[in-house]
C-alpha cells in the first residue's frame, strides 16, 4: 500500500488558454488504483472540468491511452502504485523509448505524470484529436475483399492461420504506438504503425484476393518504407501487436520481388 | 444545425452497425450517432461467444445440434419468459448471422477441419458458442465498422443523444449534444433506431463499459413508449473482484471450475447436472449463498480454478482472461486462482418492441440490449446476447426499410423546438450557481439498487430502496456542475445520464417490487416459487404526467410449456 497520498500531474489545455499548464492534485488511493480511476476522482472531487476518454476500462477499447510518465498506456490499465514504484511495465522496456510530449518535470517517487497522446492534435486537456489516425486508418482501406463469391457455409481456415492473423486482428486501435513512433513525431506524412499493421492484417488473410495489391497499398514513401525500425510501436501496445514484425515481413516481401 | 437522413440509429456497437450496413445497401441514407467512437462501445468487450448451432461440433453421443435445441435452451433459460415467436426467429438465423460476419471478413476461432469453433457455454445442451478466442464482440465490431468505411456511411462521433422528438404522436427526429463543441444539434428523420444498450451502470459493481447508461431507454420512456421486464437484471457469477471486469462463461465453458473457501466445488450442490456450467443466475445465486454462509474469502469473493486447463489452452483460448487477471488483480491463471464475485451484467428488459423492433411510438424502433422483444426473457443465457445484436441489427433494419417507404420528411419546426428547448435546459443546468455535488447522488444511486435489487430481492428492502431512488430524483435539480462551459463539458453529459439512470432505477424498482414471485435472475426471498399463474407475463412501465404505471401483457408461448427448471 501507498504510505503518502500519490499526486497526479495533469496536463491541461483549453482553446481559451494560450499554452498549455499543468496541475497537480493529491488523490486518495485505493488497493489497485489505476491512473483512469485517479482521473475520475479528480474529476468528480476536485475538478469536474478536466477532460479524458473513456469506456470499458477493462483494456479492450483502446479509449483511454494518453502519455503516462512519458510512455503511451492505457490509463485504465496503468496502476498508480506501480507507476511511483517506477516499475515499468513489461512490454516497455527499452530506454530508448521516445519521450514524447512537452518538457516537463515531475517527481517519479510522488507523482504521476499524465499527458495527452503526443503527434496528435489536443482539443483540451487529455482529450485529442483522433482524426488524422483513423484518416491512415482508412487510406489502408481496412475493408474485407475475399476471393470468390461467398460460398454458402463459412470459408475453411487453417487454424494455424488464424492464430497469425490473431496478432494482428487484436489491435484496438488505441493510437498508443502511433503516439510512441519516433518517425511519426517527425514525418506526420507517415501512415504509422497501427494502420501499417491493419494492413497487414489484410494481407496475410488467406481468405483474400488482393494479395499483392495490399503489399503495393503501402509501397510508398510514407508506408512501410518510412519505418526506421525502433520498435516503440511494439513496446508500448497493450495488446502486444508487433507492427514492427509486419512492417518488416512486408519489406522482406517487396524485396523478394525485386 | 439540423442535420437530414432517412435513417438515424442511435449507438455505434454491433446492433447500429449492422443496422446501419443494411440501410446503406437498400440505397437509404442512414446516419449513427454515438456517444464515442464506435470502436469503443460496449460491445467490443464481449468475450465468450456467438450461440449458432452450426453444428460443427457434435453434442454428447454424437448428437447434431439444430435451432430447436438452441429455442429450447433459450426458452429454458429464460424461465419461459421469452417470447418464443421472437427465440424462434433469432434461433432460426443464427447459423446464418455467424456465417454472415465470417463472410464479411470476421476471424473466427477455427477447428482443426478448418470450420468454425464451437464450445460448450451455460445452460446449453449442445458446444454450440461461435467464438474468436475471447475476444469476440472485438473481431465482429471491428469487422462491422470496417465495413462502415468501405461503404463510406456518416457517423456523428461523440454525440449524446438528448432528447427524441415526437410529432403528432410519430417519432420524427432526435436531438443530440455535439460534445466537443457543446452545440445542441437537430436530427431529422423518417425512422429512428435506438441502438443504444443496456444500463448496467445504475449498479455499484458492474461488468459493464462506463459508458452503459441506457439514455436510449430512458428518453423512449419519456416520449411515450413503454418499458418491459426492467426487473430482470443479469448478475455474471464471474466478474474480477475488485474491478468487476468480466471473466467470460467461456473459462468454465473450457473447464474452468469454481471453489469456495474451504476448496469445495461447491456447484455441484446447487446443480448436479450441470455444475459450473448451470445458467448464470443460478450460480449467482449459488455464489450469493457461499458469501452469505461464509464460505467465501473476506469482501466476498471466491475462486475461479484454470491451472488444470493448462498453460497451452489457457494461453490460446482465453489469452484475453489471462491478460485481464494479470493485469488487474495481478494474478496469472496458469499458476493461481482467479478471485470472482458475482456483478451486474446485462439488462434483460428494455423498449417494449414487436418482433419487428417496433415500438407503441409511430417511427421509432429499438434492438439489441436497449430493446426487450424479448429473446432473454428472465434470464439470458451467454452468447445469446451477441447473437441479439446482429440479428435484430439486420432484421429491425429490413422492418424500417419497408416502413419507411411510405413517410415522408415533415417540416423542421418540431426539430427546431427541441432543439432550443434542450438548449435552454442545458443553459439552466450550467448557470446554476450553487447546489450539491451531483456525483453523489450517483455514489448513492448504484449503492441504493445493489442493495435493493440485487441477486437477492425482499418487499420491505425493495420498498425503502425505491424511497431513497425518488430522494435522490428530487435532489438532481437542486445540484450544479463546477463546470460552466460547453465545451467539451463532461460533467454535463455525467449529469443528463444520471438524470436518465435515476428514472430507469425507479423502473427497475417498480418492476421488481410489483413481480411477487421469483423467475430467472429476478429472485425473492419473500416469494421464492415461481408463479406461472400470476406471473408468466411481461412487467411494461409507462411514465405519465411524471408518474410511472405498472402493467402486463401476456408472454408468447407456443413451442415449448413451462415446467420445472432442473440444471
Amino acid at each position: 500500500m501507498i504510505k503518502v497520498n500519490p499526486k497526479i500531474k495533469v496536463y491541461r489545455f483549453n482553446h481559451e488558454m494560450e499554452s498549455p499548464d499543468y496541475d497537480t492534485f493529491e488523490v486518495e488511493p485505493h488497493p489497485g488504483m489505476t491512473v483512469l480511476s485517479a482521473l475520475f476522482q479528480i474529476q468528480e472531487k476536485y475538478d469536474d472540468s478536466l477532460a479524458f476518454r473513456y469506456s470499458c476500462r477493462g483494456a479492450v477499447c483502446g479509449t483511454c491511452a494518453m502519455l503516462i510518465n512519458k510512455v503511451p498506456r492505457l490509463a485504465c490499465r496503468s496502476q498508480v502504485e506501480d507507476l511511483l514504484k517506477d516499475k515499468v511495465p513489461e512490454t516497455v522496456t527499452d530506454e530508448n523509448i521516445s519521450m514524447a510530449g512537452e518538457d516537463i518535470s515531475w517527481n517519479p517517487e510522488e507523482e504521476v505524470l499524465v499527458e495527452p497522446l503526443p503527434h496528435l492534435p489536443v482539443i483540451r486537456d487529455l482529450v485529442v484529436d483522433m482524426e488524422l489516425f483513423f484518416q491512415y486508418y482508412r487510406l489502408v482501406e481496412p475493408i474485407f475483399r475475399p476471393a470468390g463469391p461467398d460460398p454458402e457455409k463459412e470459408r475453411l481456415m487453417d487454424p494455424g492461420a488464424v492464430k497469425e492473423l490473431g496478432v494482428y486482428t487484436n489491435c484496438i486501435l488505441c493510437g498508443a504506438c502511433h503516439a510512441a513512433c519516433p518517425v511519426v513525431g517527425e514525418n506526420p506524412e507517415y501512415l504509422g504503425p497501427a494502420a501499417l499493421a491493419k494492413l497487414y492484417r489484410f494481407y496475410i488473410d488467406p481468405r483474400e484476393a488482393e494479395g499483392d495489391s495490399r503489399l503495393e497499398k503501402g509501397d510508398i514513401l510514407n508506408g512501410w518504407w518510412a519505418c526506421e525500425s525502433y520498435g516503440d510501436c511494439y513496446r508500448v501496445c497493450p495488446r502486444n501487436v508487433p507492427p514492427i514484425v509486419a512492417i518488416r515481413q512486408a519489406i522482406n516481401q517487396l524485396n523478394k520481388r525485386k | 444545425m439540423i442535420h437530414h437522413h432517412d435513417v438515424i440509429i442511435i449507438g455505434g456497437g454491433l446492433t447500429g452497425l449492422r443496422a446501419a450496413l443494411q440501410i446503406k445497401d437498400a440505397g437509404l441514407d442512414g446516419a449513427v450517432i454515438s456517444k464515442v467512437h464506435p470502436l469503443r462501445s460496449h460491445s467490443v468487450t464481449a468475450q465468450g461467444g456467438m450461440n449458432a448451432s452450426l453444428g460443427n461440433v457434435e453434442g454428447e453421443g454424437g448428437v447434431k445440434d439444430s435451432w430447436q435445441n438452441h429455442a429450447y435452451d433459450t426458452v429454458k433459460g429464460s424461465d419461459y419468459l421469452a417470447d418464443q415467436d421472437a427465440v424462434e426467429l433469432m434461433c432460426r438465423e443464427a447459423p446464418r448471422t455467424v456465417i454472415e460476419l465470417e463472410h464479411m471478413g470476421t476471424v473466427w476461432s477455427r477447428l482443426e477441419n478448418g470450420k468454425i469453433a464451437q464450445r460448450p457455454f451455460g445452460g446449453a445442451g449442445f458446444p454450440r458458442t461461435c467464438y474468436a478466442a475471447d475476444r469476440t464482440g472485438h473481431n465482429a465490431l471491428h469487422t462491422l465498422y470496417e465495413n462502415m468505411v468501405g461503404r463510406e456511411i456518416p457517423v456523428y462521433e461523440e454525440f449524446y443523444l438528448t432528447s427524441l422528438v415526437i410529432d403528432e404522436g410519430r417519432c420524427v427526429g432526435c436531438t443530440a449534444l455535439e460534445i466537443v463543441t457543446g452545440e445542441v444539434h437537430g436530427f431529422q428523420a423518417r425512422a429512428v433506431l435506438l441502438a443504444t444498450g443496456g444500463f448496467g451502470r445504475i449498479y455499484d459493481r458492474s461488468t459493464n463499459a462506463l459508458i452503459n447508461t441506457g439514455e436510449g431507454a430512458s428518453l423512449a420512456l419519456e416520449a411515450g413508449a413503454q418499458l418491459k421486464d426492467m426487473e430482470f437484471v443479469q448478475f455474471h457469477p464471474t466478474t474480477l473482484y475488485g474491478t468487476n471486469i468480466l471473466i467470460t462463461e467461456g473459462a468454465r465453458g473450457e473447464g474452468g471450475i469454481l471453489l469456495n473457501k474451504d476448496g469445495e466445488r461447491f456447484m455441484e450442490g446447487y446443480a448436479p447436472h450441470t455444475r459450473d456450467l448451470a445458467a448464470r443466475d443460478v450460480i449467482s445465486r449459488a455464489m450469493e449463498q457461499e458469501i452469505a454462509e461464509g464460505r467465501a474469502y473476506l469482501g466476498g469473493y471466491l475462486y475461479l480454478d484454470l491451472r488444470h486447463l493448462g498453460p497451452d489452452k489457457i494461453k490460446e483460448r482465453l489469452p484475453g482472461i489471462r491478460q485481464i487477471a494479470m493485469d488487474f488483480a495481478g494474478v496469472d491463471p496458469i499458476e493461481e486462482k482467479i478471485p470472482v464475485q458475482p456483478g451486474q451484467h446485462y439488462s434483460m428488459g428494455g423498449v417494449d418492441v414487436d418482433m419487428g423492433g417496433a415500438t407503441s411510438i409511430p417511427g421509432l424502433y429499438a434492438a439489441g440490449e436497449c430493446a426487450c422483444i424479448s429473446v432473454h426473457g428472465a434470464n439470458r443465457l451467454g452468447g445469446n446476447s451477441l447473437l441479439e445484436t446482429v440479428v435484430f441489427g439486420r432484421l429491425v433494419a429490413d422492418r424500417i426499410i419497408e416502413d419507411v417507404y411510405s413517410i415522408n420528411f415533415t417540416e423542421e419546426e418540431p426539430i427546431k423546438t427541441a432543439m432550443i428547448n434542450m438548449d435552454i435546459k442545458i443553459g439552466d443546468i450550467l448557470g446554476r450557481e450553487e447546489g450539491e455535488h451531483f456525483f453523489q447522488i450517483r455514489e448513492a444511486m448504484t449503492r441504493t439498487m445493489s442493495q435493493g435489487f440485487g441477486i437477492l430481492r425482499e418487499k420491505q428492502d425493495m420498498q425503502e430502496s425505491l424511497q431513497e431512488i425518488k430522494k435522490l430524483q428530487k435532489q438532481l435539480p437542486r445540484v450544479s456542475l463546477q463546470n460552466s462551459k460547453r465545451e467539451l463539458n463532461q460533467a454535463l453529459v455525467r449529469f443528463l445520464e444520471l438524470e436518465g439512470m435515476l428514472l430507469l432505477s425507479e423502473a427497475v424498482a417498480r418492476s421488481a417490487i410489483a413481480r411477487e414471485e421469483s423467475r430467472g435472475s429476478h429472485f425473492r426471498t419473500d416469494y421464492p416459487e415461481r408463479d406461472d399463474i400470476n406471473f408468466l407475463k411481461h412487467t411494461l412501465i409507462d411514465l405519465k404526467d411524471d408518474k410511472m404505471h405498472v402493467s402486463y401483457k401476456p408472454v408468447k408461448l407456443g413451442m415449448f410449456e413451462p415446467e420445472e427448471r432442473v440444471y
